[in-house]
């Protein structure tokens, strides 16, 4: 259990009733019993926990259900691809995985404790308001609203008097819409507000719509649903102007600090000005991340998109660079043995530079995760190679989006707004 | 676009920390070092999008200004960068506000807790606050009371207090005012700035020291034989005589800068890369420094102070002659000294130490020599082979070089002495961000890896205490050597290395 220390049980009520209750549990006259309330930010989850449910009815893994990315669930999660007769190369939490354990028999029931079970890493930033939508897989459970308040423990940064409230509703999908109602006065104007869309991002649109509404700011992940939808969702975002922070470019930030790195001495620069050819390997069928880091190279270097085009096992493009010249582009799927838990993420990244009256530069920065014997393989023998590893992050969600909520931008980050569009026009 | 002198995939990435929403309250904010180097620094935080944006910057001064006339001086003072980033500036400035406050009115501090409590209101700062002590030095026991008074630096968690150099005057005066500070706060809600620690070539001594299996073996007794420190500027005392008359190189650079750099030098290996880890192993090397000679330290220690110089054309008025200056002032613009360090690793190699005003060339550096070898098999170039030398450069022309013997091209063998280079210039190409840059983000961080705690400061205040009193009691017994102007100093400093059969590095 994490360390959290909720200073009620959690008290269910029904929903008219929790703005008013939890306006009076921070009144003046109460906070005597329960100290002051955070003055720091709200945040919203929208916290399904598919997989993580099946898994635990269908007896594969044991409750209660976190709604946490635990070593145990991601265990379960890849046995039950093995049980299901899936590639081996499928993401253990991905939608083919769900729907596989969605049919497999056993009716387990254990604790619910999404919203309840609150990550050190979240808990140490002291909330001020952590609500979380916890849809059920029976999608006729009644709406059920929980409460309580929390401080966080001396070890994990608290000690202070500054508290926070959690809220989670819990029901089925059609009673989730219901509760809606309560969500706009729990949010108030005065703080930051963040939502977490932890899930899919091409299911419940409509009530993504309206839970993600600016000027609150959004956190994705771009690796998790259909990929146009994904890629087309953090487009709009970002064009609209709203705050967005995708999991899966914070995942490529060691991929742009090295090839960044490579280019760090001066000498190598004018390779950049040179590029003939782009290739990059991801895992599996999400392409994504890969489009993502190739949109940021070609919009670092001032590059028009020309033309894509759908291949075989992936996708091809044609950038124009500043001076006129082609730059071609390959996005290959590899299937991979033990499959990231994240679909799509990196495995290599080759580009090829050819000045006119230089010498030919290759770069090949490969995950450290596997090889990348594809980008490796022929023709590059005249020409200057630099070879990198680039270290895969192993940071939870949980992690990442407190990395992100601690020193919280009211923007995108310029680099992934600049990227994002290209990234989404990428895809054939 | 690609430029030729920026890698444009470098832009933009770093943003490895994050600053957690925050107040920044600078006290003295009407003062030269705000629009100087402060504001300009979180100016460029912000550019790197490194501050968070929940954050506001709130000026105190004496001065009944306004927050626009606030932002007026200080859009003033920054023209030329803000010419270089309109748009950011307009975003930027916004963050800026402004209270009149003397730290020594209470009710001042006490309306200042309001205005802080309304800005974490208006900006979400979660009640973060860092308060900067810009101020006489002579205000920083009682500013610091004066905002625990107020019960502003009551939540350690969420308060601290960056205090600038120096930090007292000797020993006695270091001791008394850590002790009013700790009575204020806890130690690590205080951050002691040395802007020396902020630049990234001092740093990357203990990269290059703990990063390396290659260096560490070798960083001792065993292999090294000398060690040299040194900090020279070609300007003179410039507008600051008045500080300078009552602190002298002594005060002004040896005891913090290059103190600090002989911490980061001789310090043992932490056990790991934390706050406190470093700072006990730069407080222990410290403790176990002493002067070459502490019974009759005038025979390690040089005094200097500069006279005229320059050319025909460019005459340089010598350092009684500035303005400000006591016509017969005894302040030293030069130090040269000679340290030990008692412990295993150390004993018997000797540091030398400089630092001067209106000397040949503006450099820091670290200079370690290798012992010779043990058998000469070869004839040298030079006459005699050269000792290996490894000098960490710390500006300018950041980096880092190993001198070592090679065989000299052509019949017979003979050696000489070649230059193995390393350039921050042409490894990374990009200029390194301003010391206060990376010392206001660390201190907004809570990070106090940079910072001198307590005990490092009363060391080094002790580690020279000896010659602070023959100055103070018998200034006679530790004269003052007159040197030209933009050279490298009195001769006697040279006879100081002379007595041991070696030379200071010429640059």
């Amino acid at each position: 259990m994490s360390p959290q220390l909720t200073l009620q049980t959690p008290l269910e009520l029904a929903p008219s009733e929790v703005p008013t209750y939890l306006e009076q549990l921070w009144s003046p006259q109460q906070q005597g019993n329960t100290g002051t309330g955070a003055n720091t930010f709200c945040l919203l989850i929208w916290q399904p926990a598919w997989a993580e449910q099946q898994l635990v009815r269908s007896g594969r893994l044991q409750g209660p259900v976190t709604g946490q990315q635990t070593k145990a669930l991601i265990a379960a999660g890849r046995q039950a691809v093995s049980d299901a007769d899936l590639p081996l190369s499928t993401p253990p939490l991905n939608g083919t995985v769900i729907e596989a354990i969605a049919n497999f028999e056993g009716n387990t029931e254990t604790e619910d404790l999404r919203g309840q079970y609150i990550d050190p890493a979240l808990s140490a930033l002291m909330p001020r308001r952590l609500i979380t939508l916890a849809p059920t897989i029976d999608a006729d459970h009644p709406l059920e609203t929980l409460v309580a308040a929390y401080c966080p423990l001396p070890e994990e940064g608290g000690g202070t008097t500054a508290c926070g409230d959690v809220v989670v509703l819990r029901g089925g999908f059609n009673a989730l819409q219901d509760g809606m109602t309560i969500l706009e006065p729990l949010l108030p104007d005065s703080m930051p507000a963040w939502v977490w869309w932890n899930g899919f991002l091409d299911e419940a649109p409509q009530l993504m719509e309206r839970l993600t509404c600016a000027p609150r700011r959004l956190i994705i992940d771009t690796a998790v649903g259909d990929p146009r939808q994904c890629l087309d969702l953090l487009r709009n975002r970002v064009e609209a102007g709203q705050a967005v922070n995708d999991l899966n470019w914070l995942r490529l930030r060691s991929w742009r600090e090295t090839l960044a790195m490579v280019f760090d001495p001066p000498e190598r620069r004018d390779a950049l000005s040179h590029i003939t050819r782009i290739d990059i390997d991801v895992e599996g069928h999400h392409p994504a991340q890969g489009l993502l880091l190739a949109a940021w190279i070609a919009d670092r270097l001032g590059w028009d998109l020309q033309e894509t085009e759908a291949i075989e096992g992936g996708s091809s493009a044609q950038f124009r660079r500043p001076d006129g010249a082609q730059v071609s582009f390959q996005l290959m799927a590899v299937p991979m043995g033990q499959p990231n838990v994240h679909a799509g993420q990196m495995v290599g990244l080759r580009l090829i530079a050819e000045p006119d009256n230089g010498q030919g530069v290759c770069v090949i920065l490969c995950a450290d995760s596997g090889g990348c014997m594809r980008l490796e393989g022929g023709g590059m023998a005249s020409l200057e190679l630099h070879e990198e590893v680039v270290p895969v992050q192993h940071a939870t969600p949980e992690m990442d989006v407190a990395r992100q909520l601690s020193g919280g931008h009211d923007s995108t980050n310029p680099l992934l707004a600049a990227a994002a569009p290209l990234a989404a026009r990428l895809l054939p | 676009m690609v430029a030729t002198m920026t890698n444009p995939l470098r832009v933009g990435l770093r943003q490895e920390r994050v600053i957690a929403p925050q107040c920044l309250v600078i006290f003295g904010a009407s003062g030269d070092l705000t629009h100087r180097k402060l504001v300009p620094a979180l100016f460029e935080l912000f550019k790197q999008r490194r501050l968070p944006s929940e954050f506001a910057l709130l000026g105190c001064a004496r001065r009944p200004w306004s927050d626009e006339e606030f932002r007026g001086k200080m859009a003033e003072a920054l023209a030329d960068k803000i010419a270089e980033e309109p748009k950011a500036w307009e975003q930027f400035v916004d963050k800026l506000f402004y209270e009149p406050v003397d730290l020594q009115q209470p009710e001042d501090v006490v309306r200042l807790g309001g205005r802080l409590d309304q800005i974490d209101q208006q900006c979400a700062t979660r009640g973060n606050r860092t308060f900067y002590l810009s101020v006489s030095p002579k205000f920083y026991g009682s500013g610091c009371r004066a905002l625990a008074d107020a019960g502003l630096l009551k939540d350690a968690k969420r308060s601290r207090v960056v205090i600038e150099k120096p930090f007292g005057r000797d020993y006695g005066s270091a001791q008394a005012l850590n002790q009013v500070v700790q009575n204020c706060g806890q130690e690590n809600q205080i951050f002691r700035i040395d802007h020396y620690l902020g630049k990234e070539t001092v740093q990357n001594i203990m990269v290059l020291r703990f990063a390396n299996t290659i260096f560490e073996p070798i960083w001792n007794r065993n292999y090294i034989s000398s060690i040299q420190i040194t900090a020279a500027e070609t300007v003179g005392v410039e507008e600051r005589a008045g500080y300078y008359e009552s602190s002298g190189a002594l005060r002004d650079m040896v005891q913090n800068h290059l103190t600090q750099m002989l911490a980061i030098t001789a310090m043992e290996p932490p056990g790991r890369f934390d706050p406190e880890a470093i700072r006990n192993e730069k407080a222990k090397v410290l403790q176990a420094a002493r002067l070459a000679d502490e019974q009759e330290p005038w025979n390690c220690c040089i005094r200097g102070q500069y006279g005229p110089g320059g050319s025909h054309d460019v005459p340089l008025a010598g350092y009684r002659h500035e303005p400000g200056v006591d016509p017969n002032s005894t302040t030293e613009t030069y130090v040269a000294m000679k340290l030990f360090i008692d412990n295993w690793r150390w004993q018997g190699v000797p540091f030398y130490v400089r630092t001067g005003k209106r000397l040949a060339k503006r450099l820091s550096e670290v200079v370690l020599t290798f012992r010779e070898a043990p058998v000469h098999l070869f004839d040298a170039a030079t006459g005699g082979p050269t000792a290996n030398q490894l000098i960490l450069r710390i500006q300018p022309d950041e980096g880092a070089e190993f001198r070592f013997e090679v065989k000299s091209p052509g019949s017979g063998m003979r050696s000489r002495p070649i230059d193995m280079e390393f350039s921050y210039d042409e490894s990374f190409g990009e200029p390194s961000d301003e010391g206060y840059v990376r010392l206001l983000a660390d201190a907004m961080l809570g990070d106090p890896t940079l910072f001198t705690r307590s005990d490092e400061v009363e060391a080094a205040w002790r580690l020279y205490t000896p010659l602070l009193e023959l100055i103070e009691d018998s200034p006679w017994q530790l004269p003052i050597h007159p040197y030209e102007s933009r050279t490298w100093g009195p001769a006697a400093a040279d006879a100081l290395l002379a007595r041991d059969g070696l030379l200071w590095r010429r640059p």
